[in-house]
């Protein structure tokens, strides 16, 4: 090699350790290389806990919805609308709202709709509004036996963030929540069990 | 073989054998270099040493050693240049097996055993050592000897380039090795220490701690002798009502590490735990002073996994004893300047995680109380002068994540509620959303990738058993000791005697009429340095002055220092210690 081809700026700036440093920096945006997300593989079907503040999302839910919540084990079954006929006087309807807790969990929040004869239960009335209020503030929800209702606290301070809603669709996030709860054809387990034959 | 297939005119290899003596510069007492390329071999004893180094050190030729600070020093100590391109590997053996178990260690010999390379003409002869130790005249064949000796580890450096070469990254190589000029800069500078007030410790030290024992021991008393006893203090704690972390066999942990914590929150333990830590760690006489009054250690860069420098408790005089700084002195005629970044691991994980809040907040010269006012615990008019206590509060809990701390850990260093320090963990979180995203990423990319990396390339790589904790904060730790050593760098090159680097700072010295520009000029290097490593964020930095005949002061260890320095004059020192 001759002496030119050894002038080390000519062949490869980048190894001068004196300049160029800017050149040499590594990228940092580890969120760009990692390529990892948050899965959504859980979501609860409940009323929001006595001791956790909501936010209810302002557009997506699936009302009405049929559910049958098997008393024993607390499970709450999505019935799909061919197997409504058939489990008359077994579902309740209800709105499931879409919300997420303080600590970013995400559920769907079953608010039951007036029964067929108009009767709305002040438990469910006073759900309902929450739910509304939900949409908009951060609130919590807590029995109140002698009252009947829910009493609805609302979080006063106006710092407290935005929610963080699930990059998973609406779909997604109810296939995941009924999952392995989904009423879907006459022979299902539950409609057996309704129909006594199990 | 010839070298790799790197474009330098000539590669040379390059080890000397040399004189240390603890605290003191290295004596070269001979050199050995090969240069790959031509084969030519130079084998120098010291009274054939010229003005010059005997092989070419312009920017067509690469100097490559094995810990090569050690021969820079030798450079120094000779009055040659320094190489302009230095390729150490060490460094690189730490780079590539950071994370990773080294069976034999990173000396030349684990890094030969790592790679199943020939040991033969390294192998640690104690009585080799012994004979340079010795110091001269040697005998011809005893010269003979020793540079034998001393090619046997240039040997050794042509086995292991070329199984190291092809996976080391060359322009950032050579910019660690530029750092290890810098290292060997600092290590021929040294820190200056105040002789009289050391020599006066090291003769009465035993009697020292016995006086002082007893003189604090008598607020506690959970000493028998010098030994702490468990049992006393264990019914200290009870009749004060202190609350106090247990292990998991139940005993109470009484780690220095929860020592200092639990001082923090009870700060009448202060003096008990500085009295544990001193006689627990200081052993005057390892404290490595020259005979120019200047403690002077290996620096040890690249050694922590971050690449921090780590050098010897002991030895160094930034050791855990903090009291003992106060033995740092300028000579007459001279001052000191110790000069950090201010709030560093924030600014870095604000700039590299590109957190707008975060950014905003280190940018508004206070980011504790910036912090407190984005998340709304504080109103936007308030000042650290109206709202101390909530500023504290929030400068814990930057602090707390900073080292990976739990809400349990975070509640004991407050001293207040777990719900409390849940919510403060909460709100950091909130407040930072986007700094959290990243940092969750770097950990991803960590494990999926097995390796982080810092923005020139210094990796730790992820084994089975790694620590979540430890590869989130690597990231700042790491980018903060790029930081440092290109500080380390552009300072030393500019002519500005750096004493020594300290995690997040620099001490430097300069007589005394030129102090106030070399303060201004290393505040320039590192802010230089942090512009680089941040893409054009720069970091505040703050600059203490210590001018003759003022003493270094670190306010942890002010009582401690005074209460010594009050034994040292009745031991006869009281001029000295005045």
């Amino acid at each position: 090699m001759n002496a030119d081809a050894h002038d080390l700026k000519k062949l490869d700036p980048t190894l001068d350790p004196f300049t160029n440093l800017e050149n040499l920096r590594l990228p940092q945006a580890f969120a760009e290389t990692a390529g990892v997300k948050r899965l959504l593989k859980t979501v609860p079907v409940r009323k929001p806990g006595s001791q956790d503040f909501v936010r209810v999302h302002p557009e997506l839910r699936l009302s009405p919805a049929a559910l049958i919540e098997l008393k024993d084990d607390r499970d709450m079954y999505l019935v799909t609308p061919n197997m409504v006929h058939q489990l008359a006087g077994e579902f309740f309807t209800a709105t499931l709202y879409l919300a997420v807790t303080r600590q970013s969990v995400t559920f769907l929040w079953p608010v039951r709709l007036p029964n067929p004869d108009g009767k709305y239960l002040e438990w469910h009335r006073s759900a309902a509004e929450a739910a509304e209020s939900a949409k908009s503030k951060w609130i919590r929800i807590v029995p109140n036996m002698g009252l009947g209702a829910y009493e609805l606290f609302e979080a006063v301070s106006p710092n407290i963030p935005p929610p963080v809603w699930p990059e998973a669709s609406f779909e997604e996030i109810i296939k995941v929540a009924f999952r392995d709860r989904l009423i879907d054809h006459p022979d299902h387990p539950i409609v057996k069990r309704l129909r006594g034959e199990q | 073989m010839n070298g790799p297939q790197w474009p330098f005119r000539e590669i040379w290899l390059v080890d000397f054998e040399f004189i240390a003596r603890s605290g003191n510069r290295p004596k070269p007492v001979c050199l050995v270099a090969l240069e790959l390329r031509s084969r030519r071999i130079i084998r120098q004893w010291q009274n054939e040493f010229g003005r010059a180094p005997p092989y070419s050190i312009d920017a067509g030729s690469l100097f490559i050693a094995y810990y090569a600070s050690a021969e820079l020093g030798c450079h120094l100590a000779l009055g040659w240049q320094l190489p302009a391109r230095v390729l150490d590997l060490y460094v690189e053996f730490r780079n590539r097996t950071n994370g990773l178990e080294t069976p034999s260690g990173s000396g030349l010999i684990g890094a030969l055993t790592y790679f199943g390379l020939d040991t033969i003409g390294v192998v640690e002869k104690a009585e080799m050592r012994d004979l340079i130790l010795r110091g001269g005249a040697w005998t011809t064949g005893e010269q003979v000897a020793i540079l034998d000796y001393c090619e046997g580890d240039v040997r050794a450096l042509e086995r292991l380039l070329p199984v190291m070469a092809l996976r080391i990254d060359l322009s950032r190589a050579l910019l660690r090795g530029r750092y290890m000029a810098a290292v060997a800069r600092m290590e021929w500078a040294g820190v200056p220490i105040d002789m009289p007030p050391l020599e006066l410790l090291r003769e009465h030290w035993d009697g020292i701690q016995d006086a002082l024992v007893a003189e604090i021991d008598a607020m506690y008393g959970v000493f028998e002798g010098h030994t702490f006893k468990r049992d006393y203090f264990g019914a200290l704690l009870a009749k004060e009502g202190i609350p106090w972390p247990l292990l998991e066999s139940g005993r109470l942990d009484l780690s220095d590490d929860t020592f200092r914590l639990m001082a923090r929150v009870y700060p009448a333990l202060s003096p008990l735990r500085e009295l544990r830590s001193t006689l627990a760690d200081l052993r005057l006489n390892d404290l490595a002073v020259g005979h120019d009054g200047r403690n002077r250690t290996l620096l040890s860069p690249f050694r922590a996994r971050s690449g921090r420098n780590q050098p010897s408790n002991t030895k160094f005089i930034f050791g855990p004893s903090v009291w003992l700084r106060g033995l740092i002195r300028p000579p007459e005629g001279q001052g000191l300047a110790y000069i950090d970044w201010e709030q560093q691991e924030f600014g870095i994980a604000a700039a590299l995680s590109g957190d707008r809040l975060m950014c905003e907040a280190y940018n508004s010269g206070d980011p504790y109380l910036a912090f407190a006012k984005q998340a709304g615990a504080i109103p936007p008019e308030a000042t650290r002068e109206t709202h101390p206590i909530e500023r504290e509060l929030f400068k814990q809990v930057v602090l707390a994540v900073q080292y990976g701390m739990e809400a349990r850990s975070l509640a004991l260093r407050l001293n207040r509620p777990l719900v409390l320090a849940r919510d403060l963990l909460r709100a950091h979180h909130e407040t930072y959303r986007s700094f959290w995203q990243w940092s969750d990423a770097a950990v991803d990319h960590a494990i999926l990738s097995g390796s982080l990396s810092t923005v020139f390339g210094w990796v730790v790589h992820v084994t089975a058993g790694f620590n979540p904790r430890s590869l989130r904060n690597f990231p700042m730790q790491a980018n903060g000791a790029e930081m440092l050593r290109l500080a380390c760098c552009l300072a030393t090159e500019r002519g500005i005697e750096v004493c020594a680097p300290i995690h997040d700072a620099l001490l430097i010295a300069a007589p005394s009429d030129r102090l106030k520009h070399d303060v201004a000029a290393t505040q320039a290097a590192m802010a230089e340095a942090s512009r680089i490593v941040l893409d054009g964020f720069e970091l505040r930095t703050d600059a203490k002055v210590i001018a003759y005949p003022d003493r270094y002061a670190d306010p942890r260890g002010t009582v401690m220092w005074e209460r010594v320095m009050k034994l040292v004059a009745r031991c006869g020192g009281a001029a000295i210690a005045a």
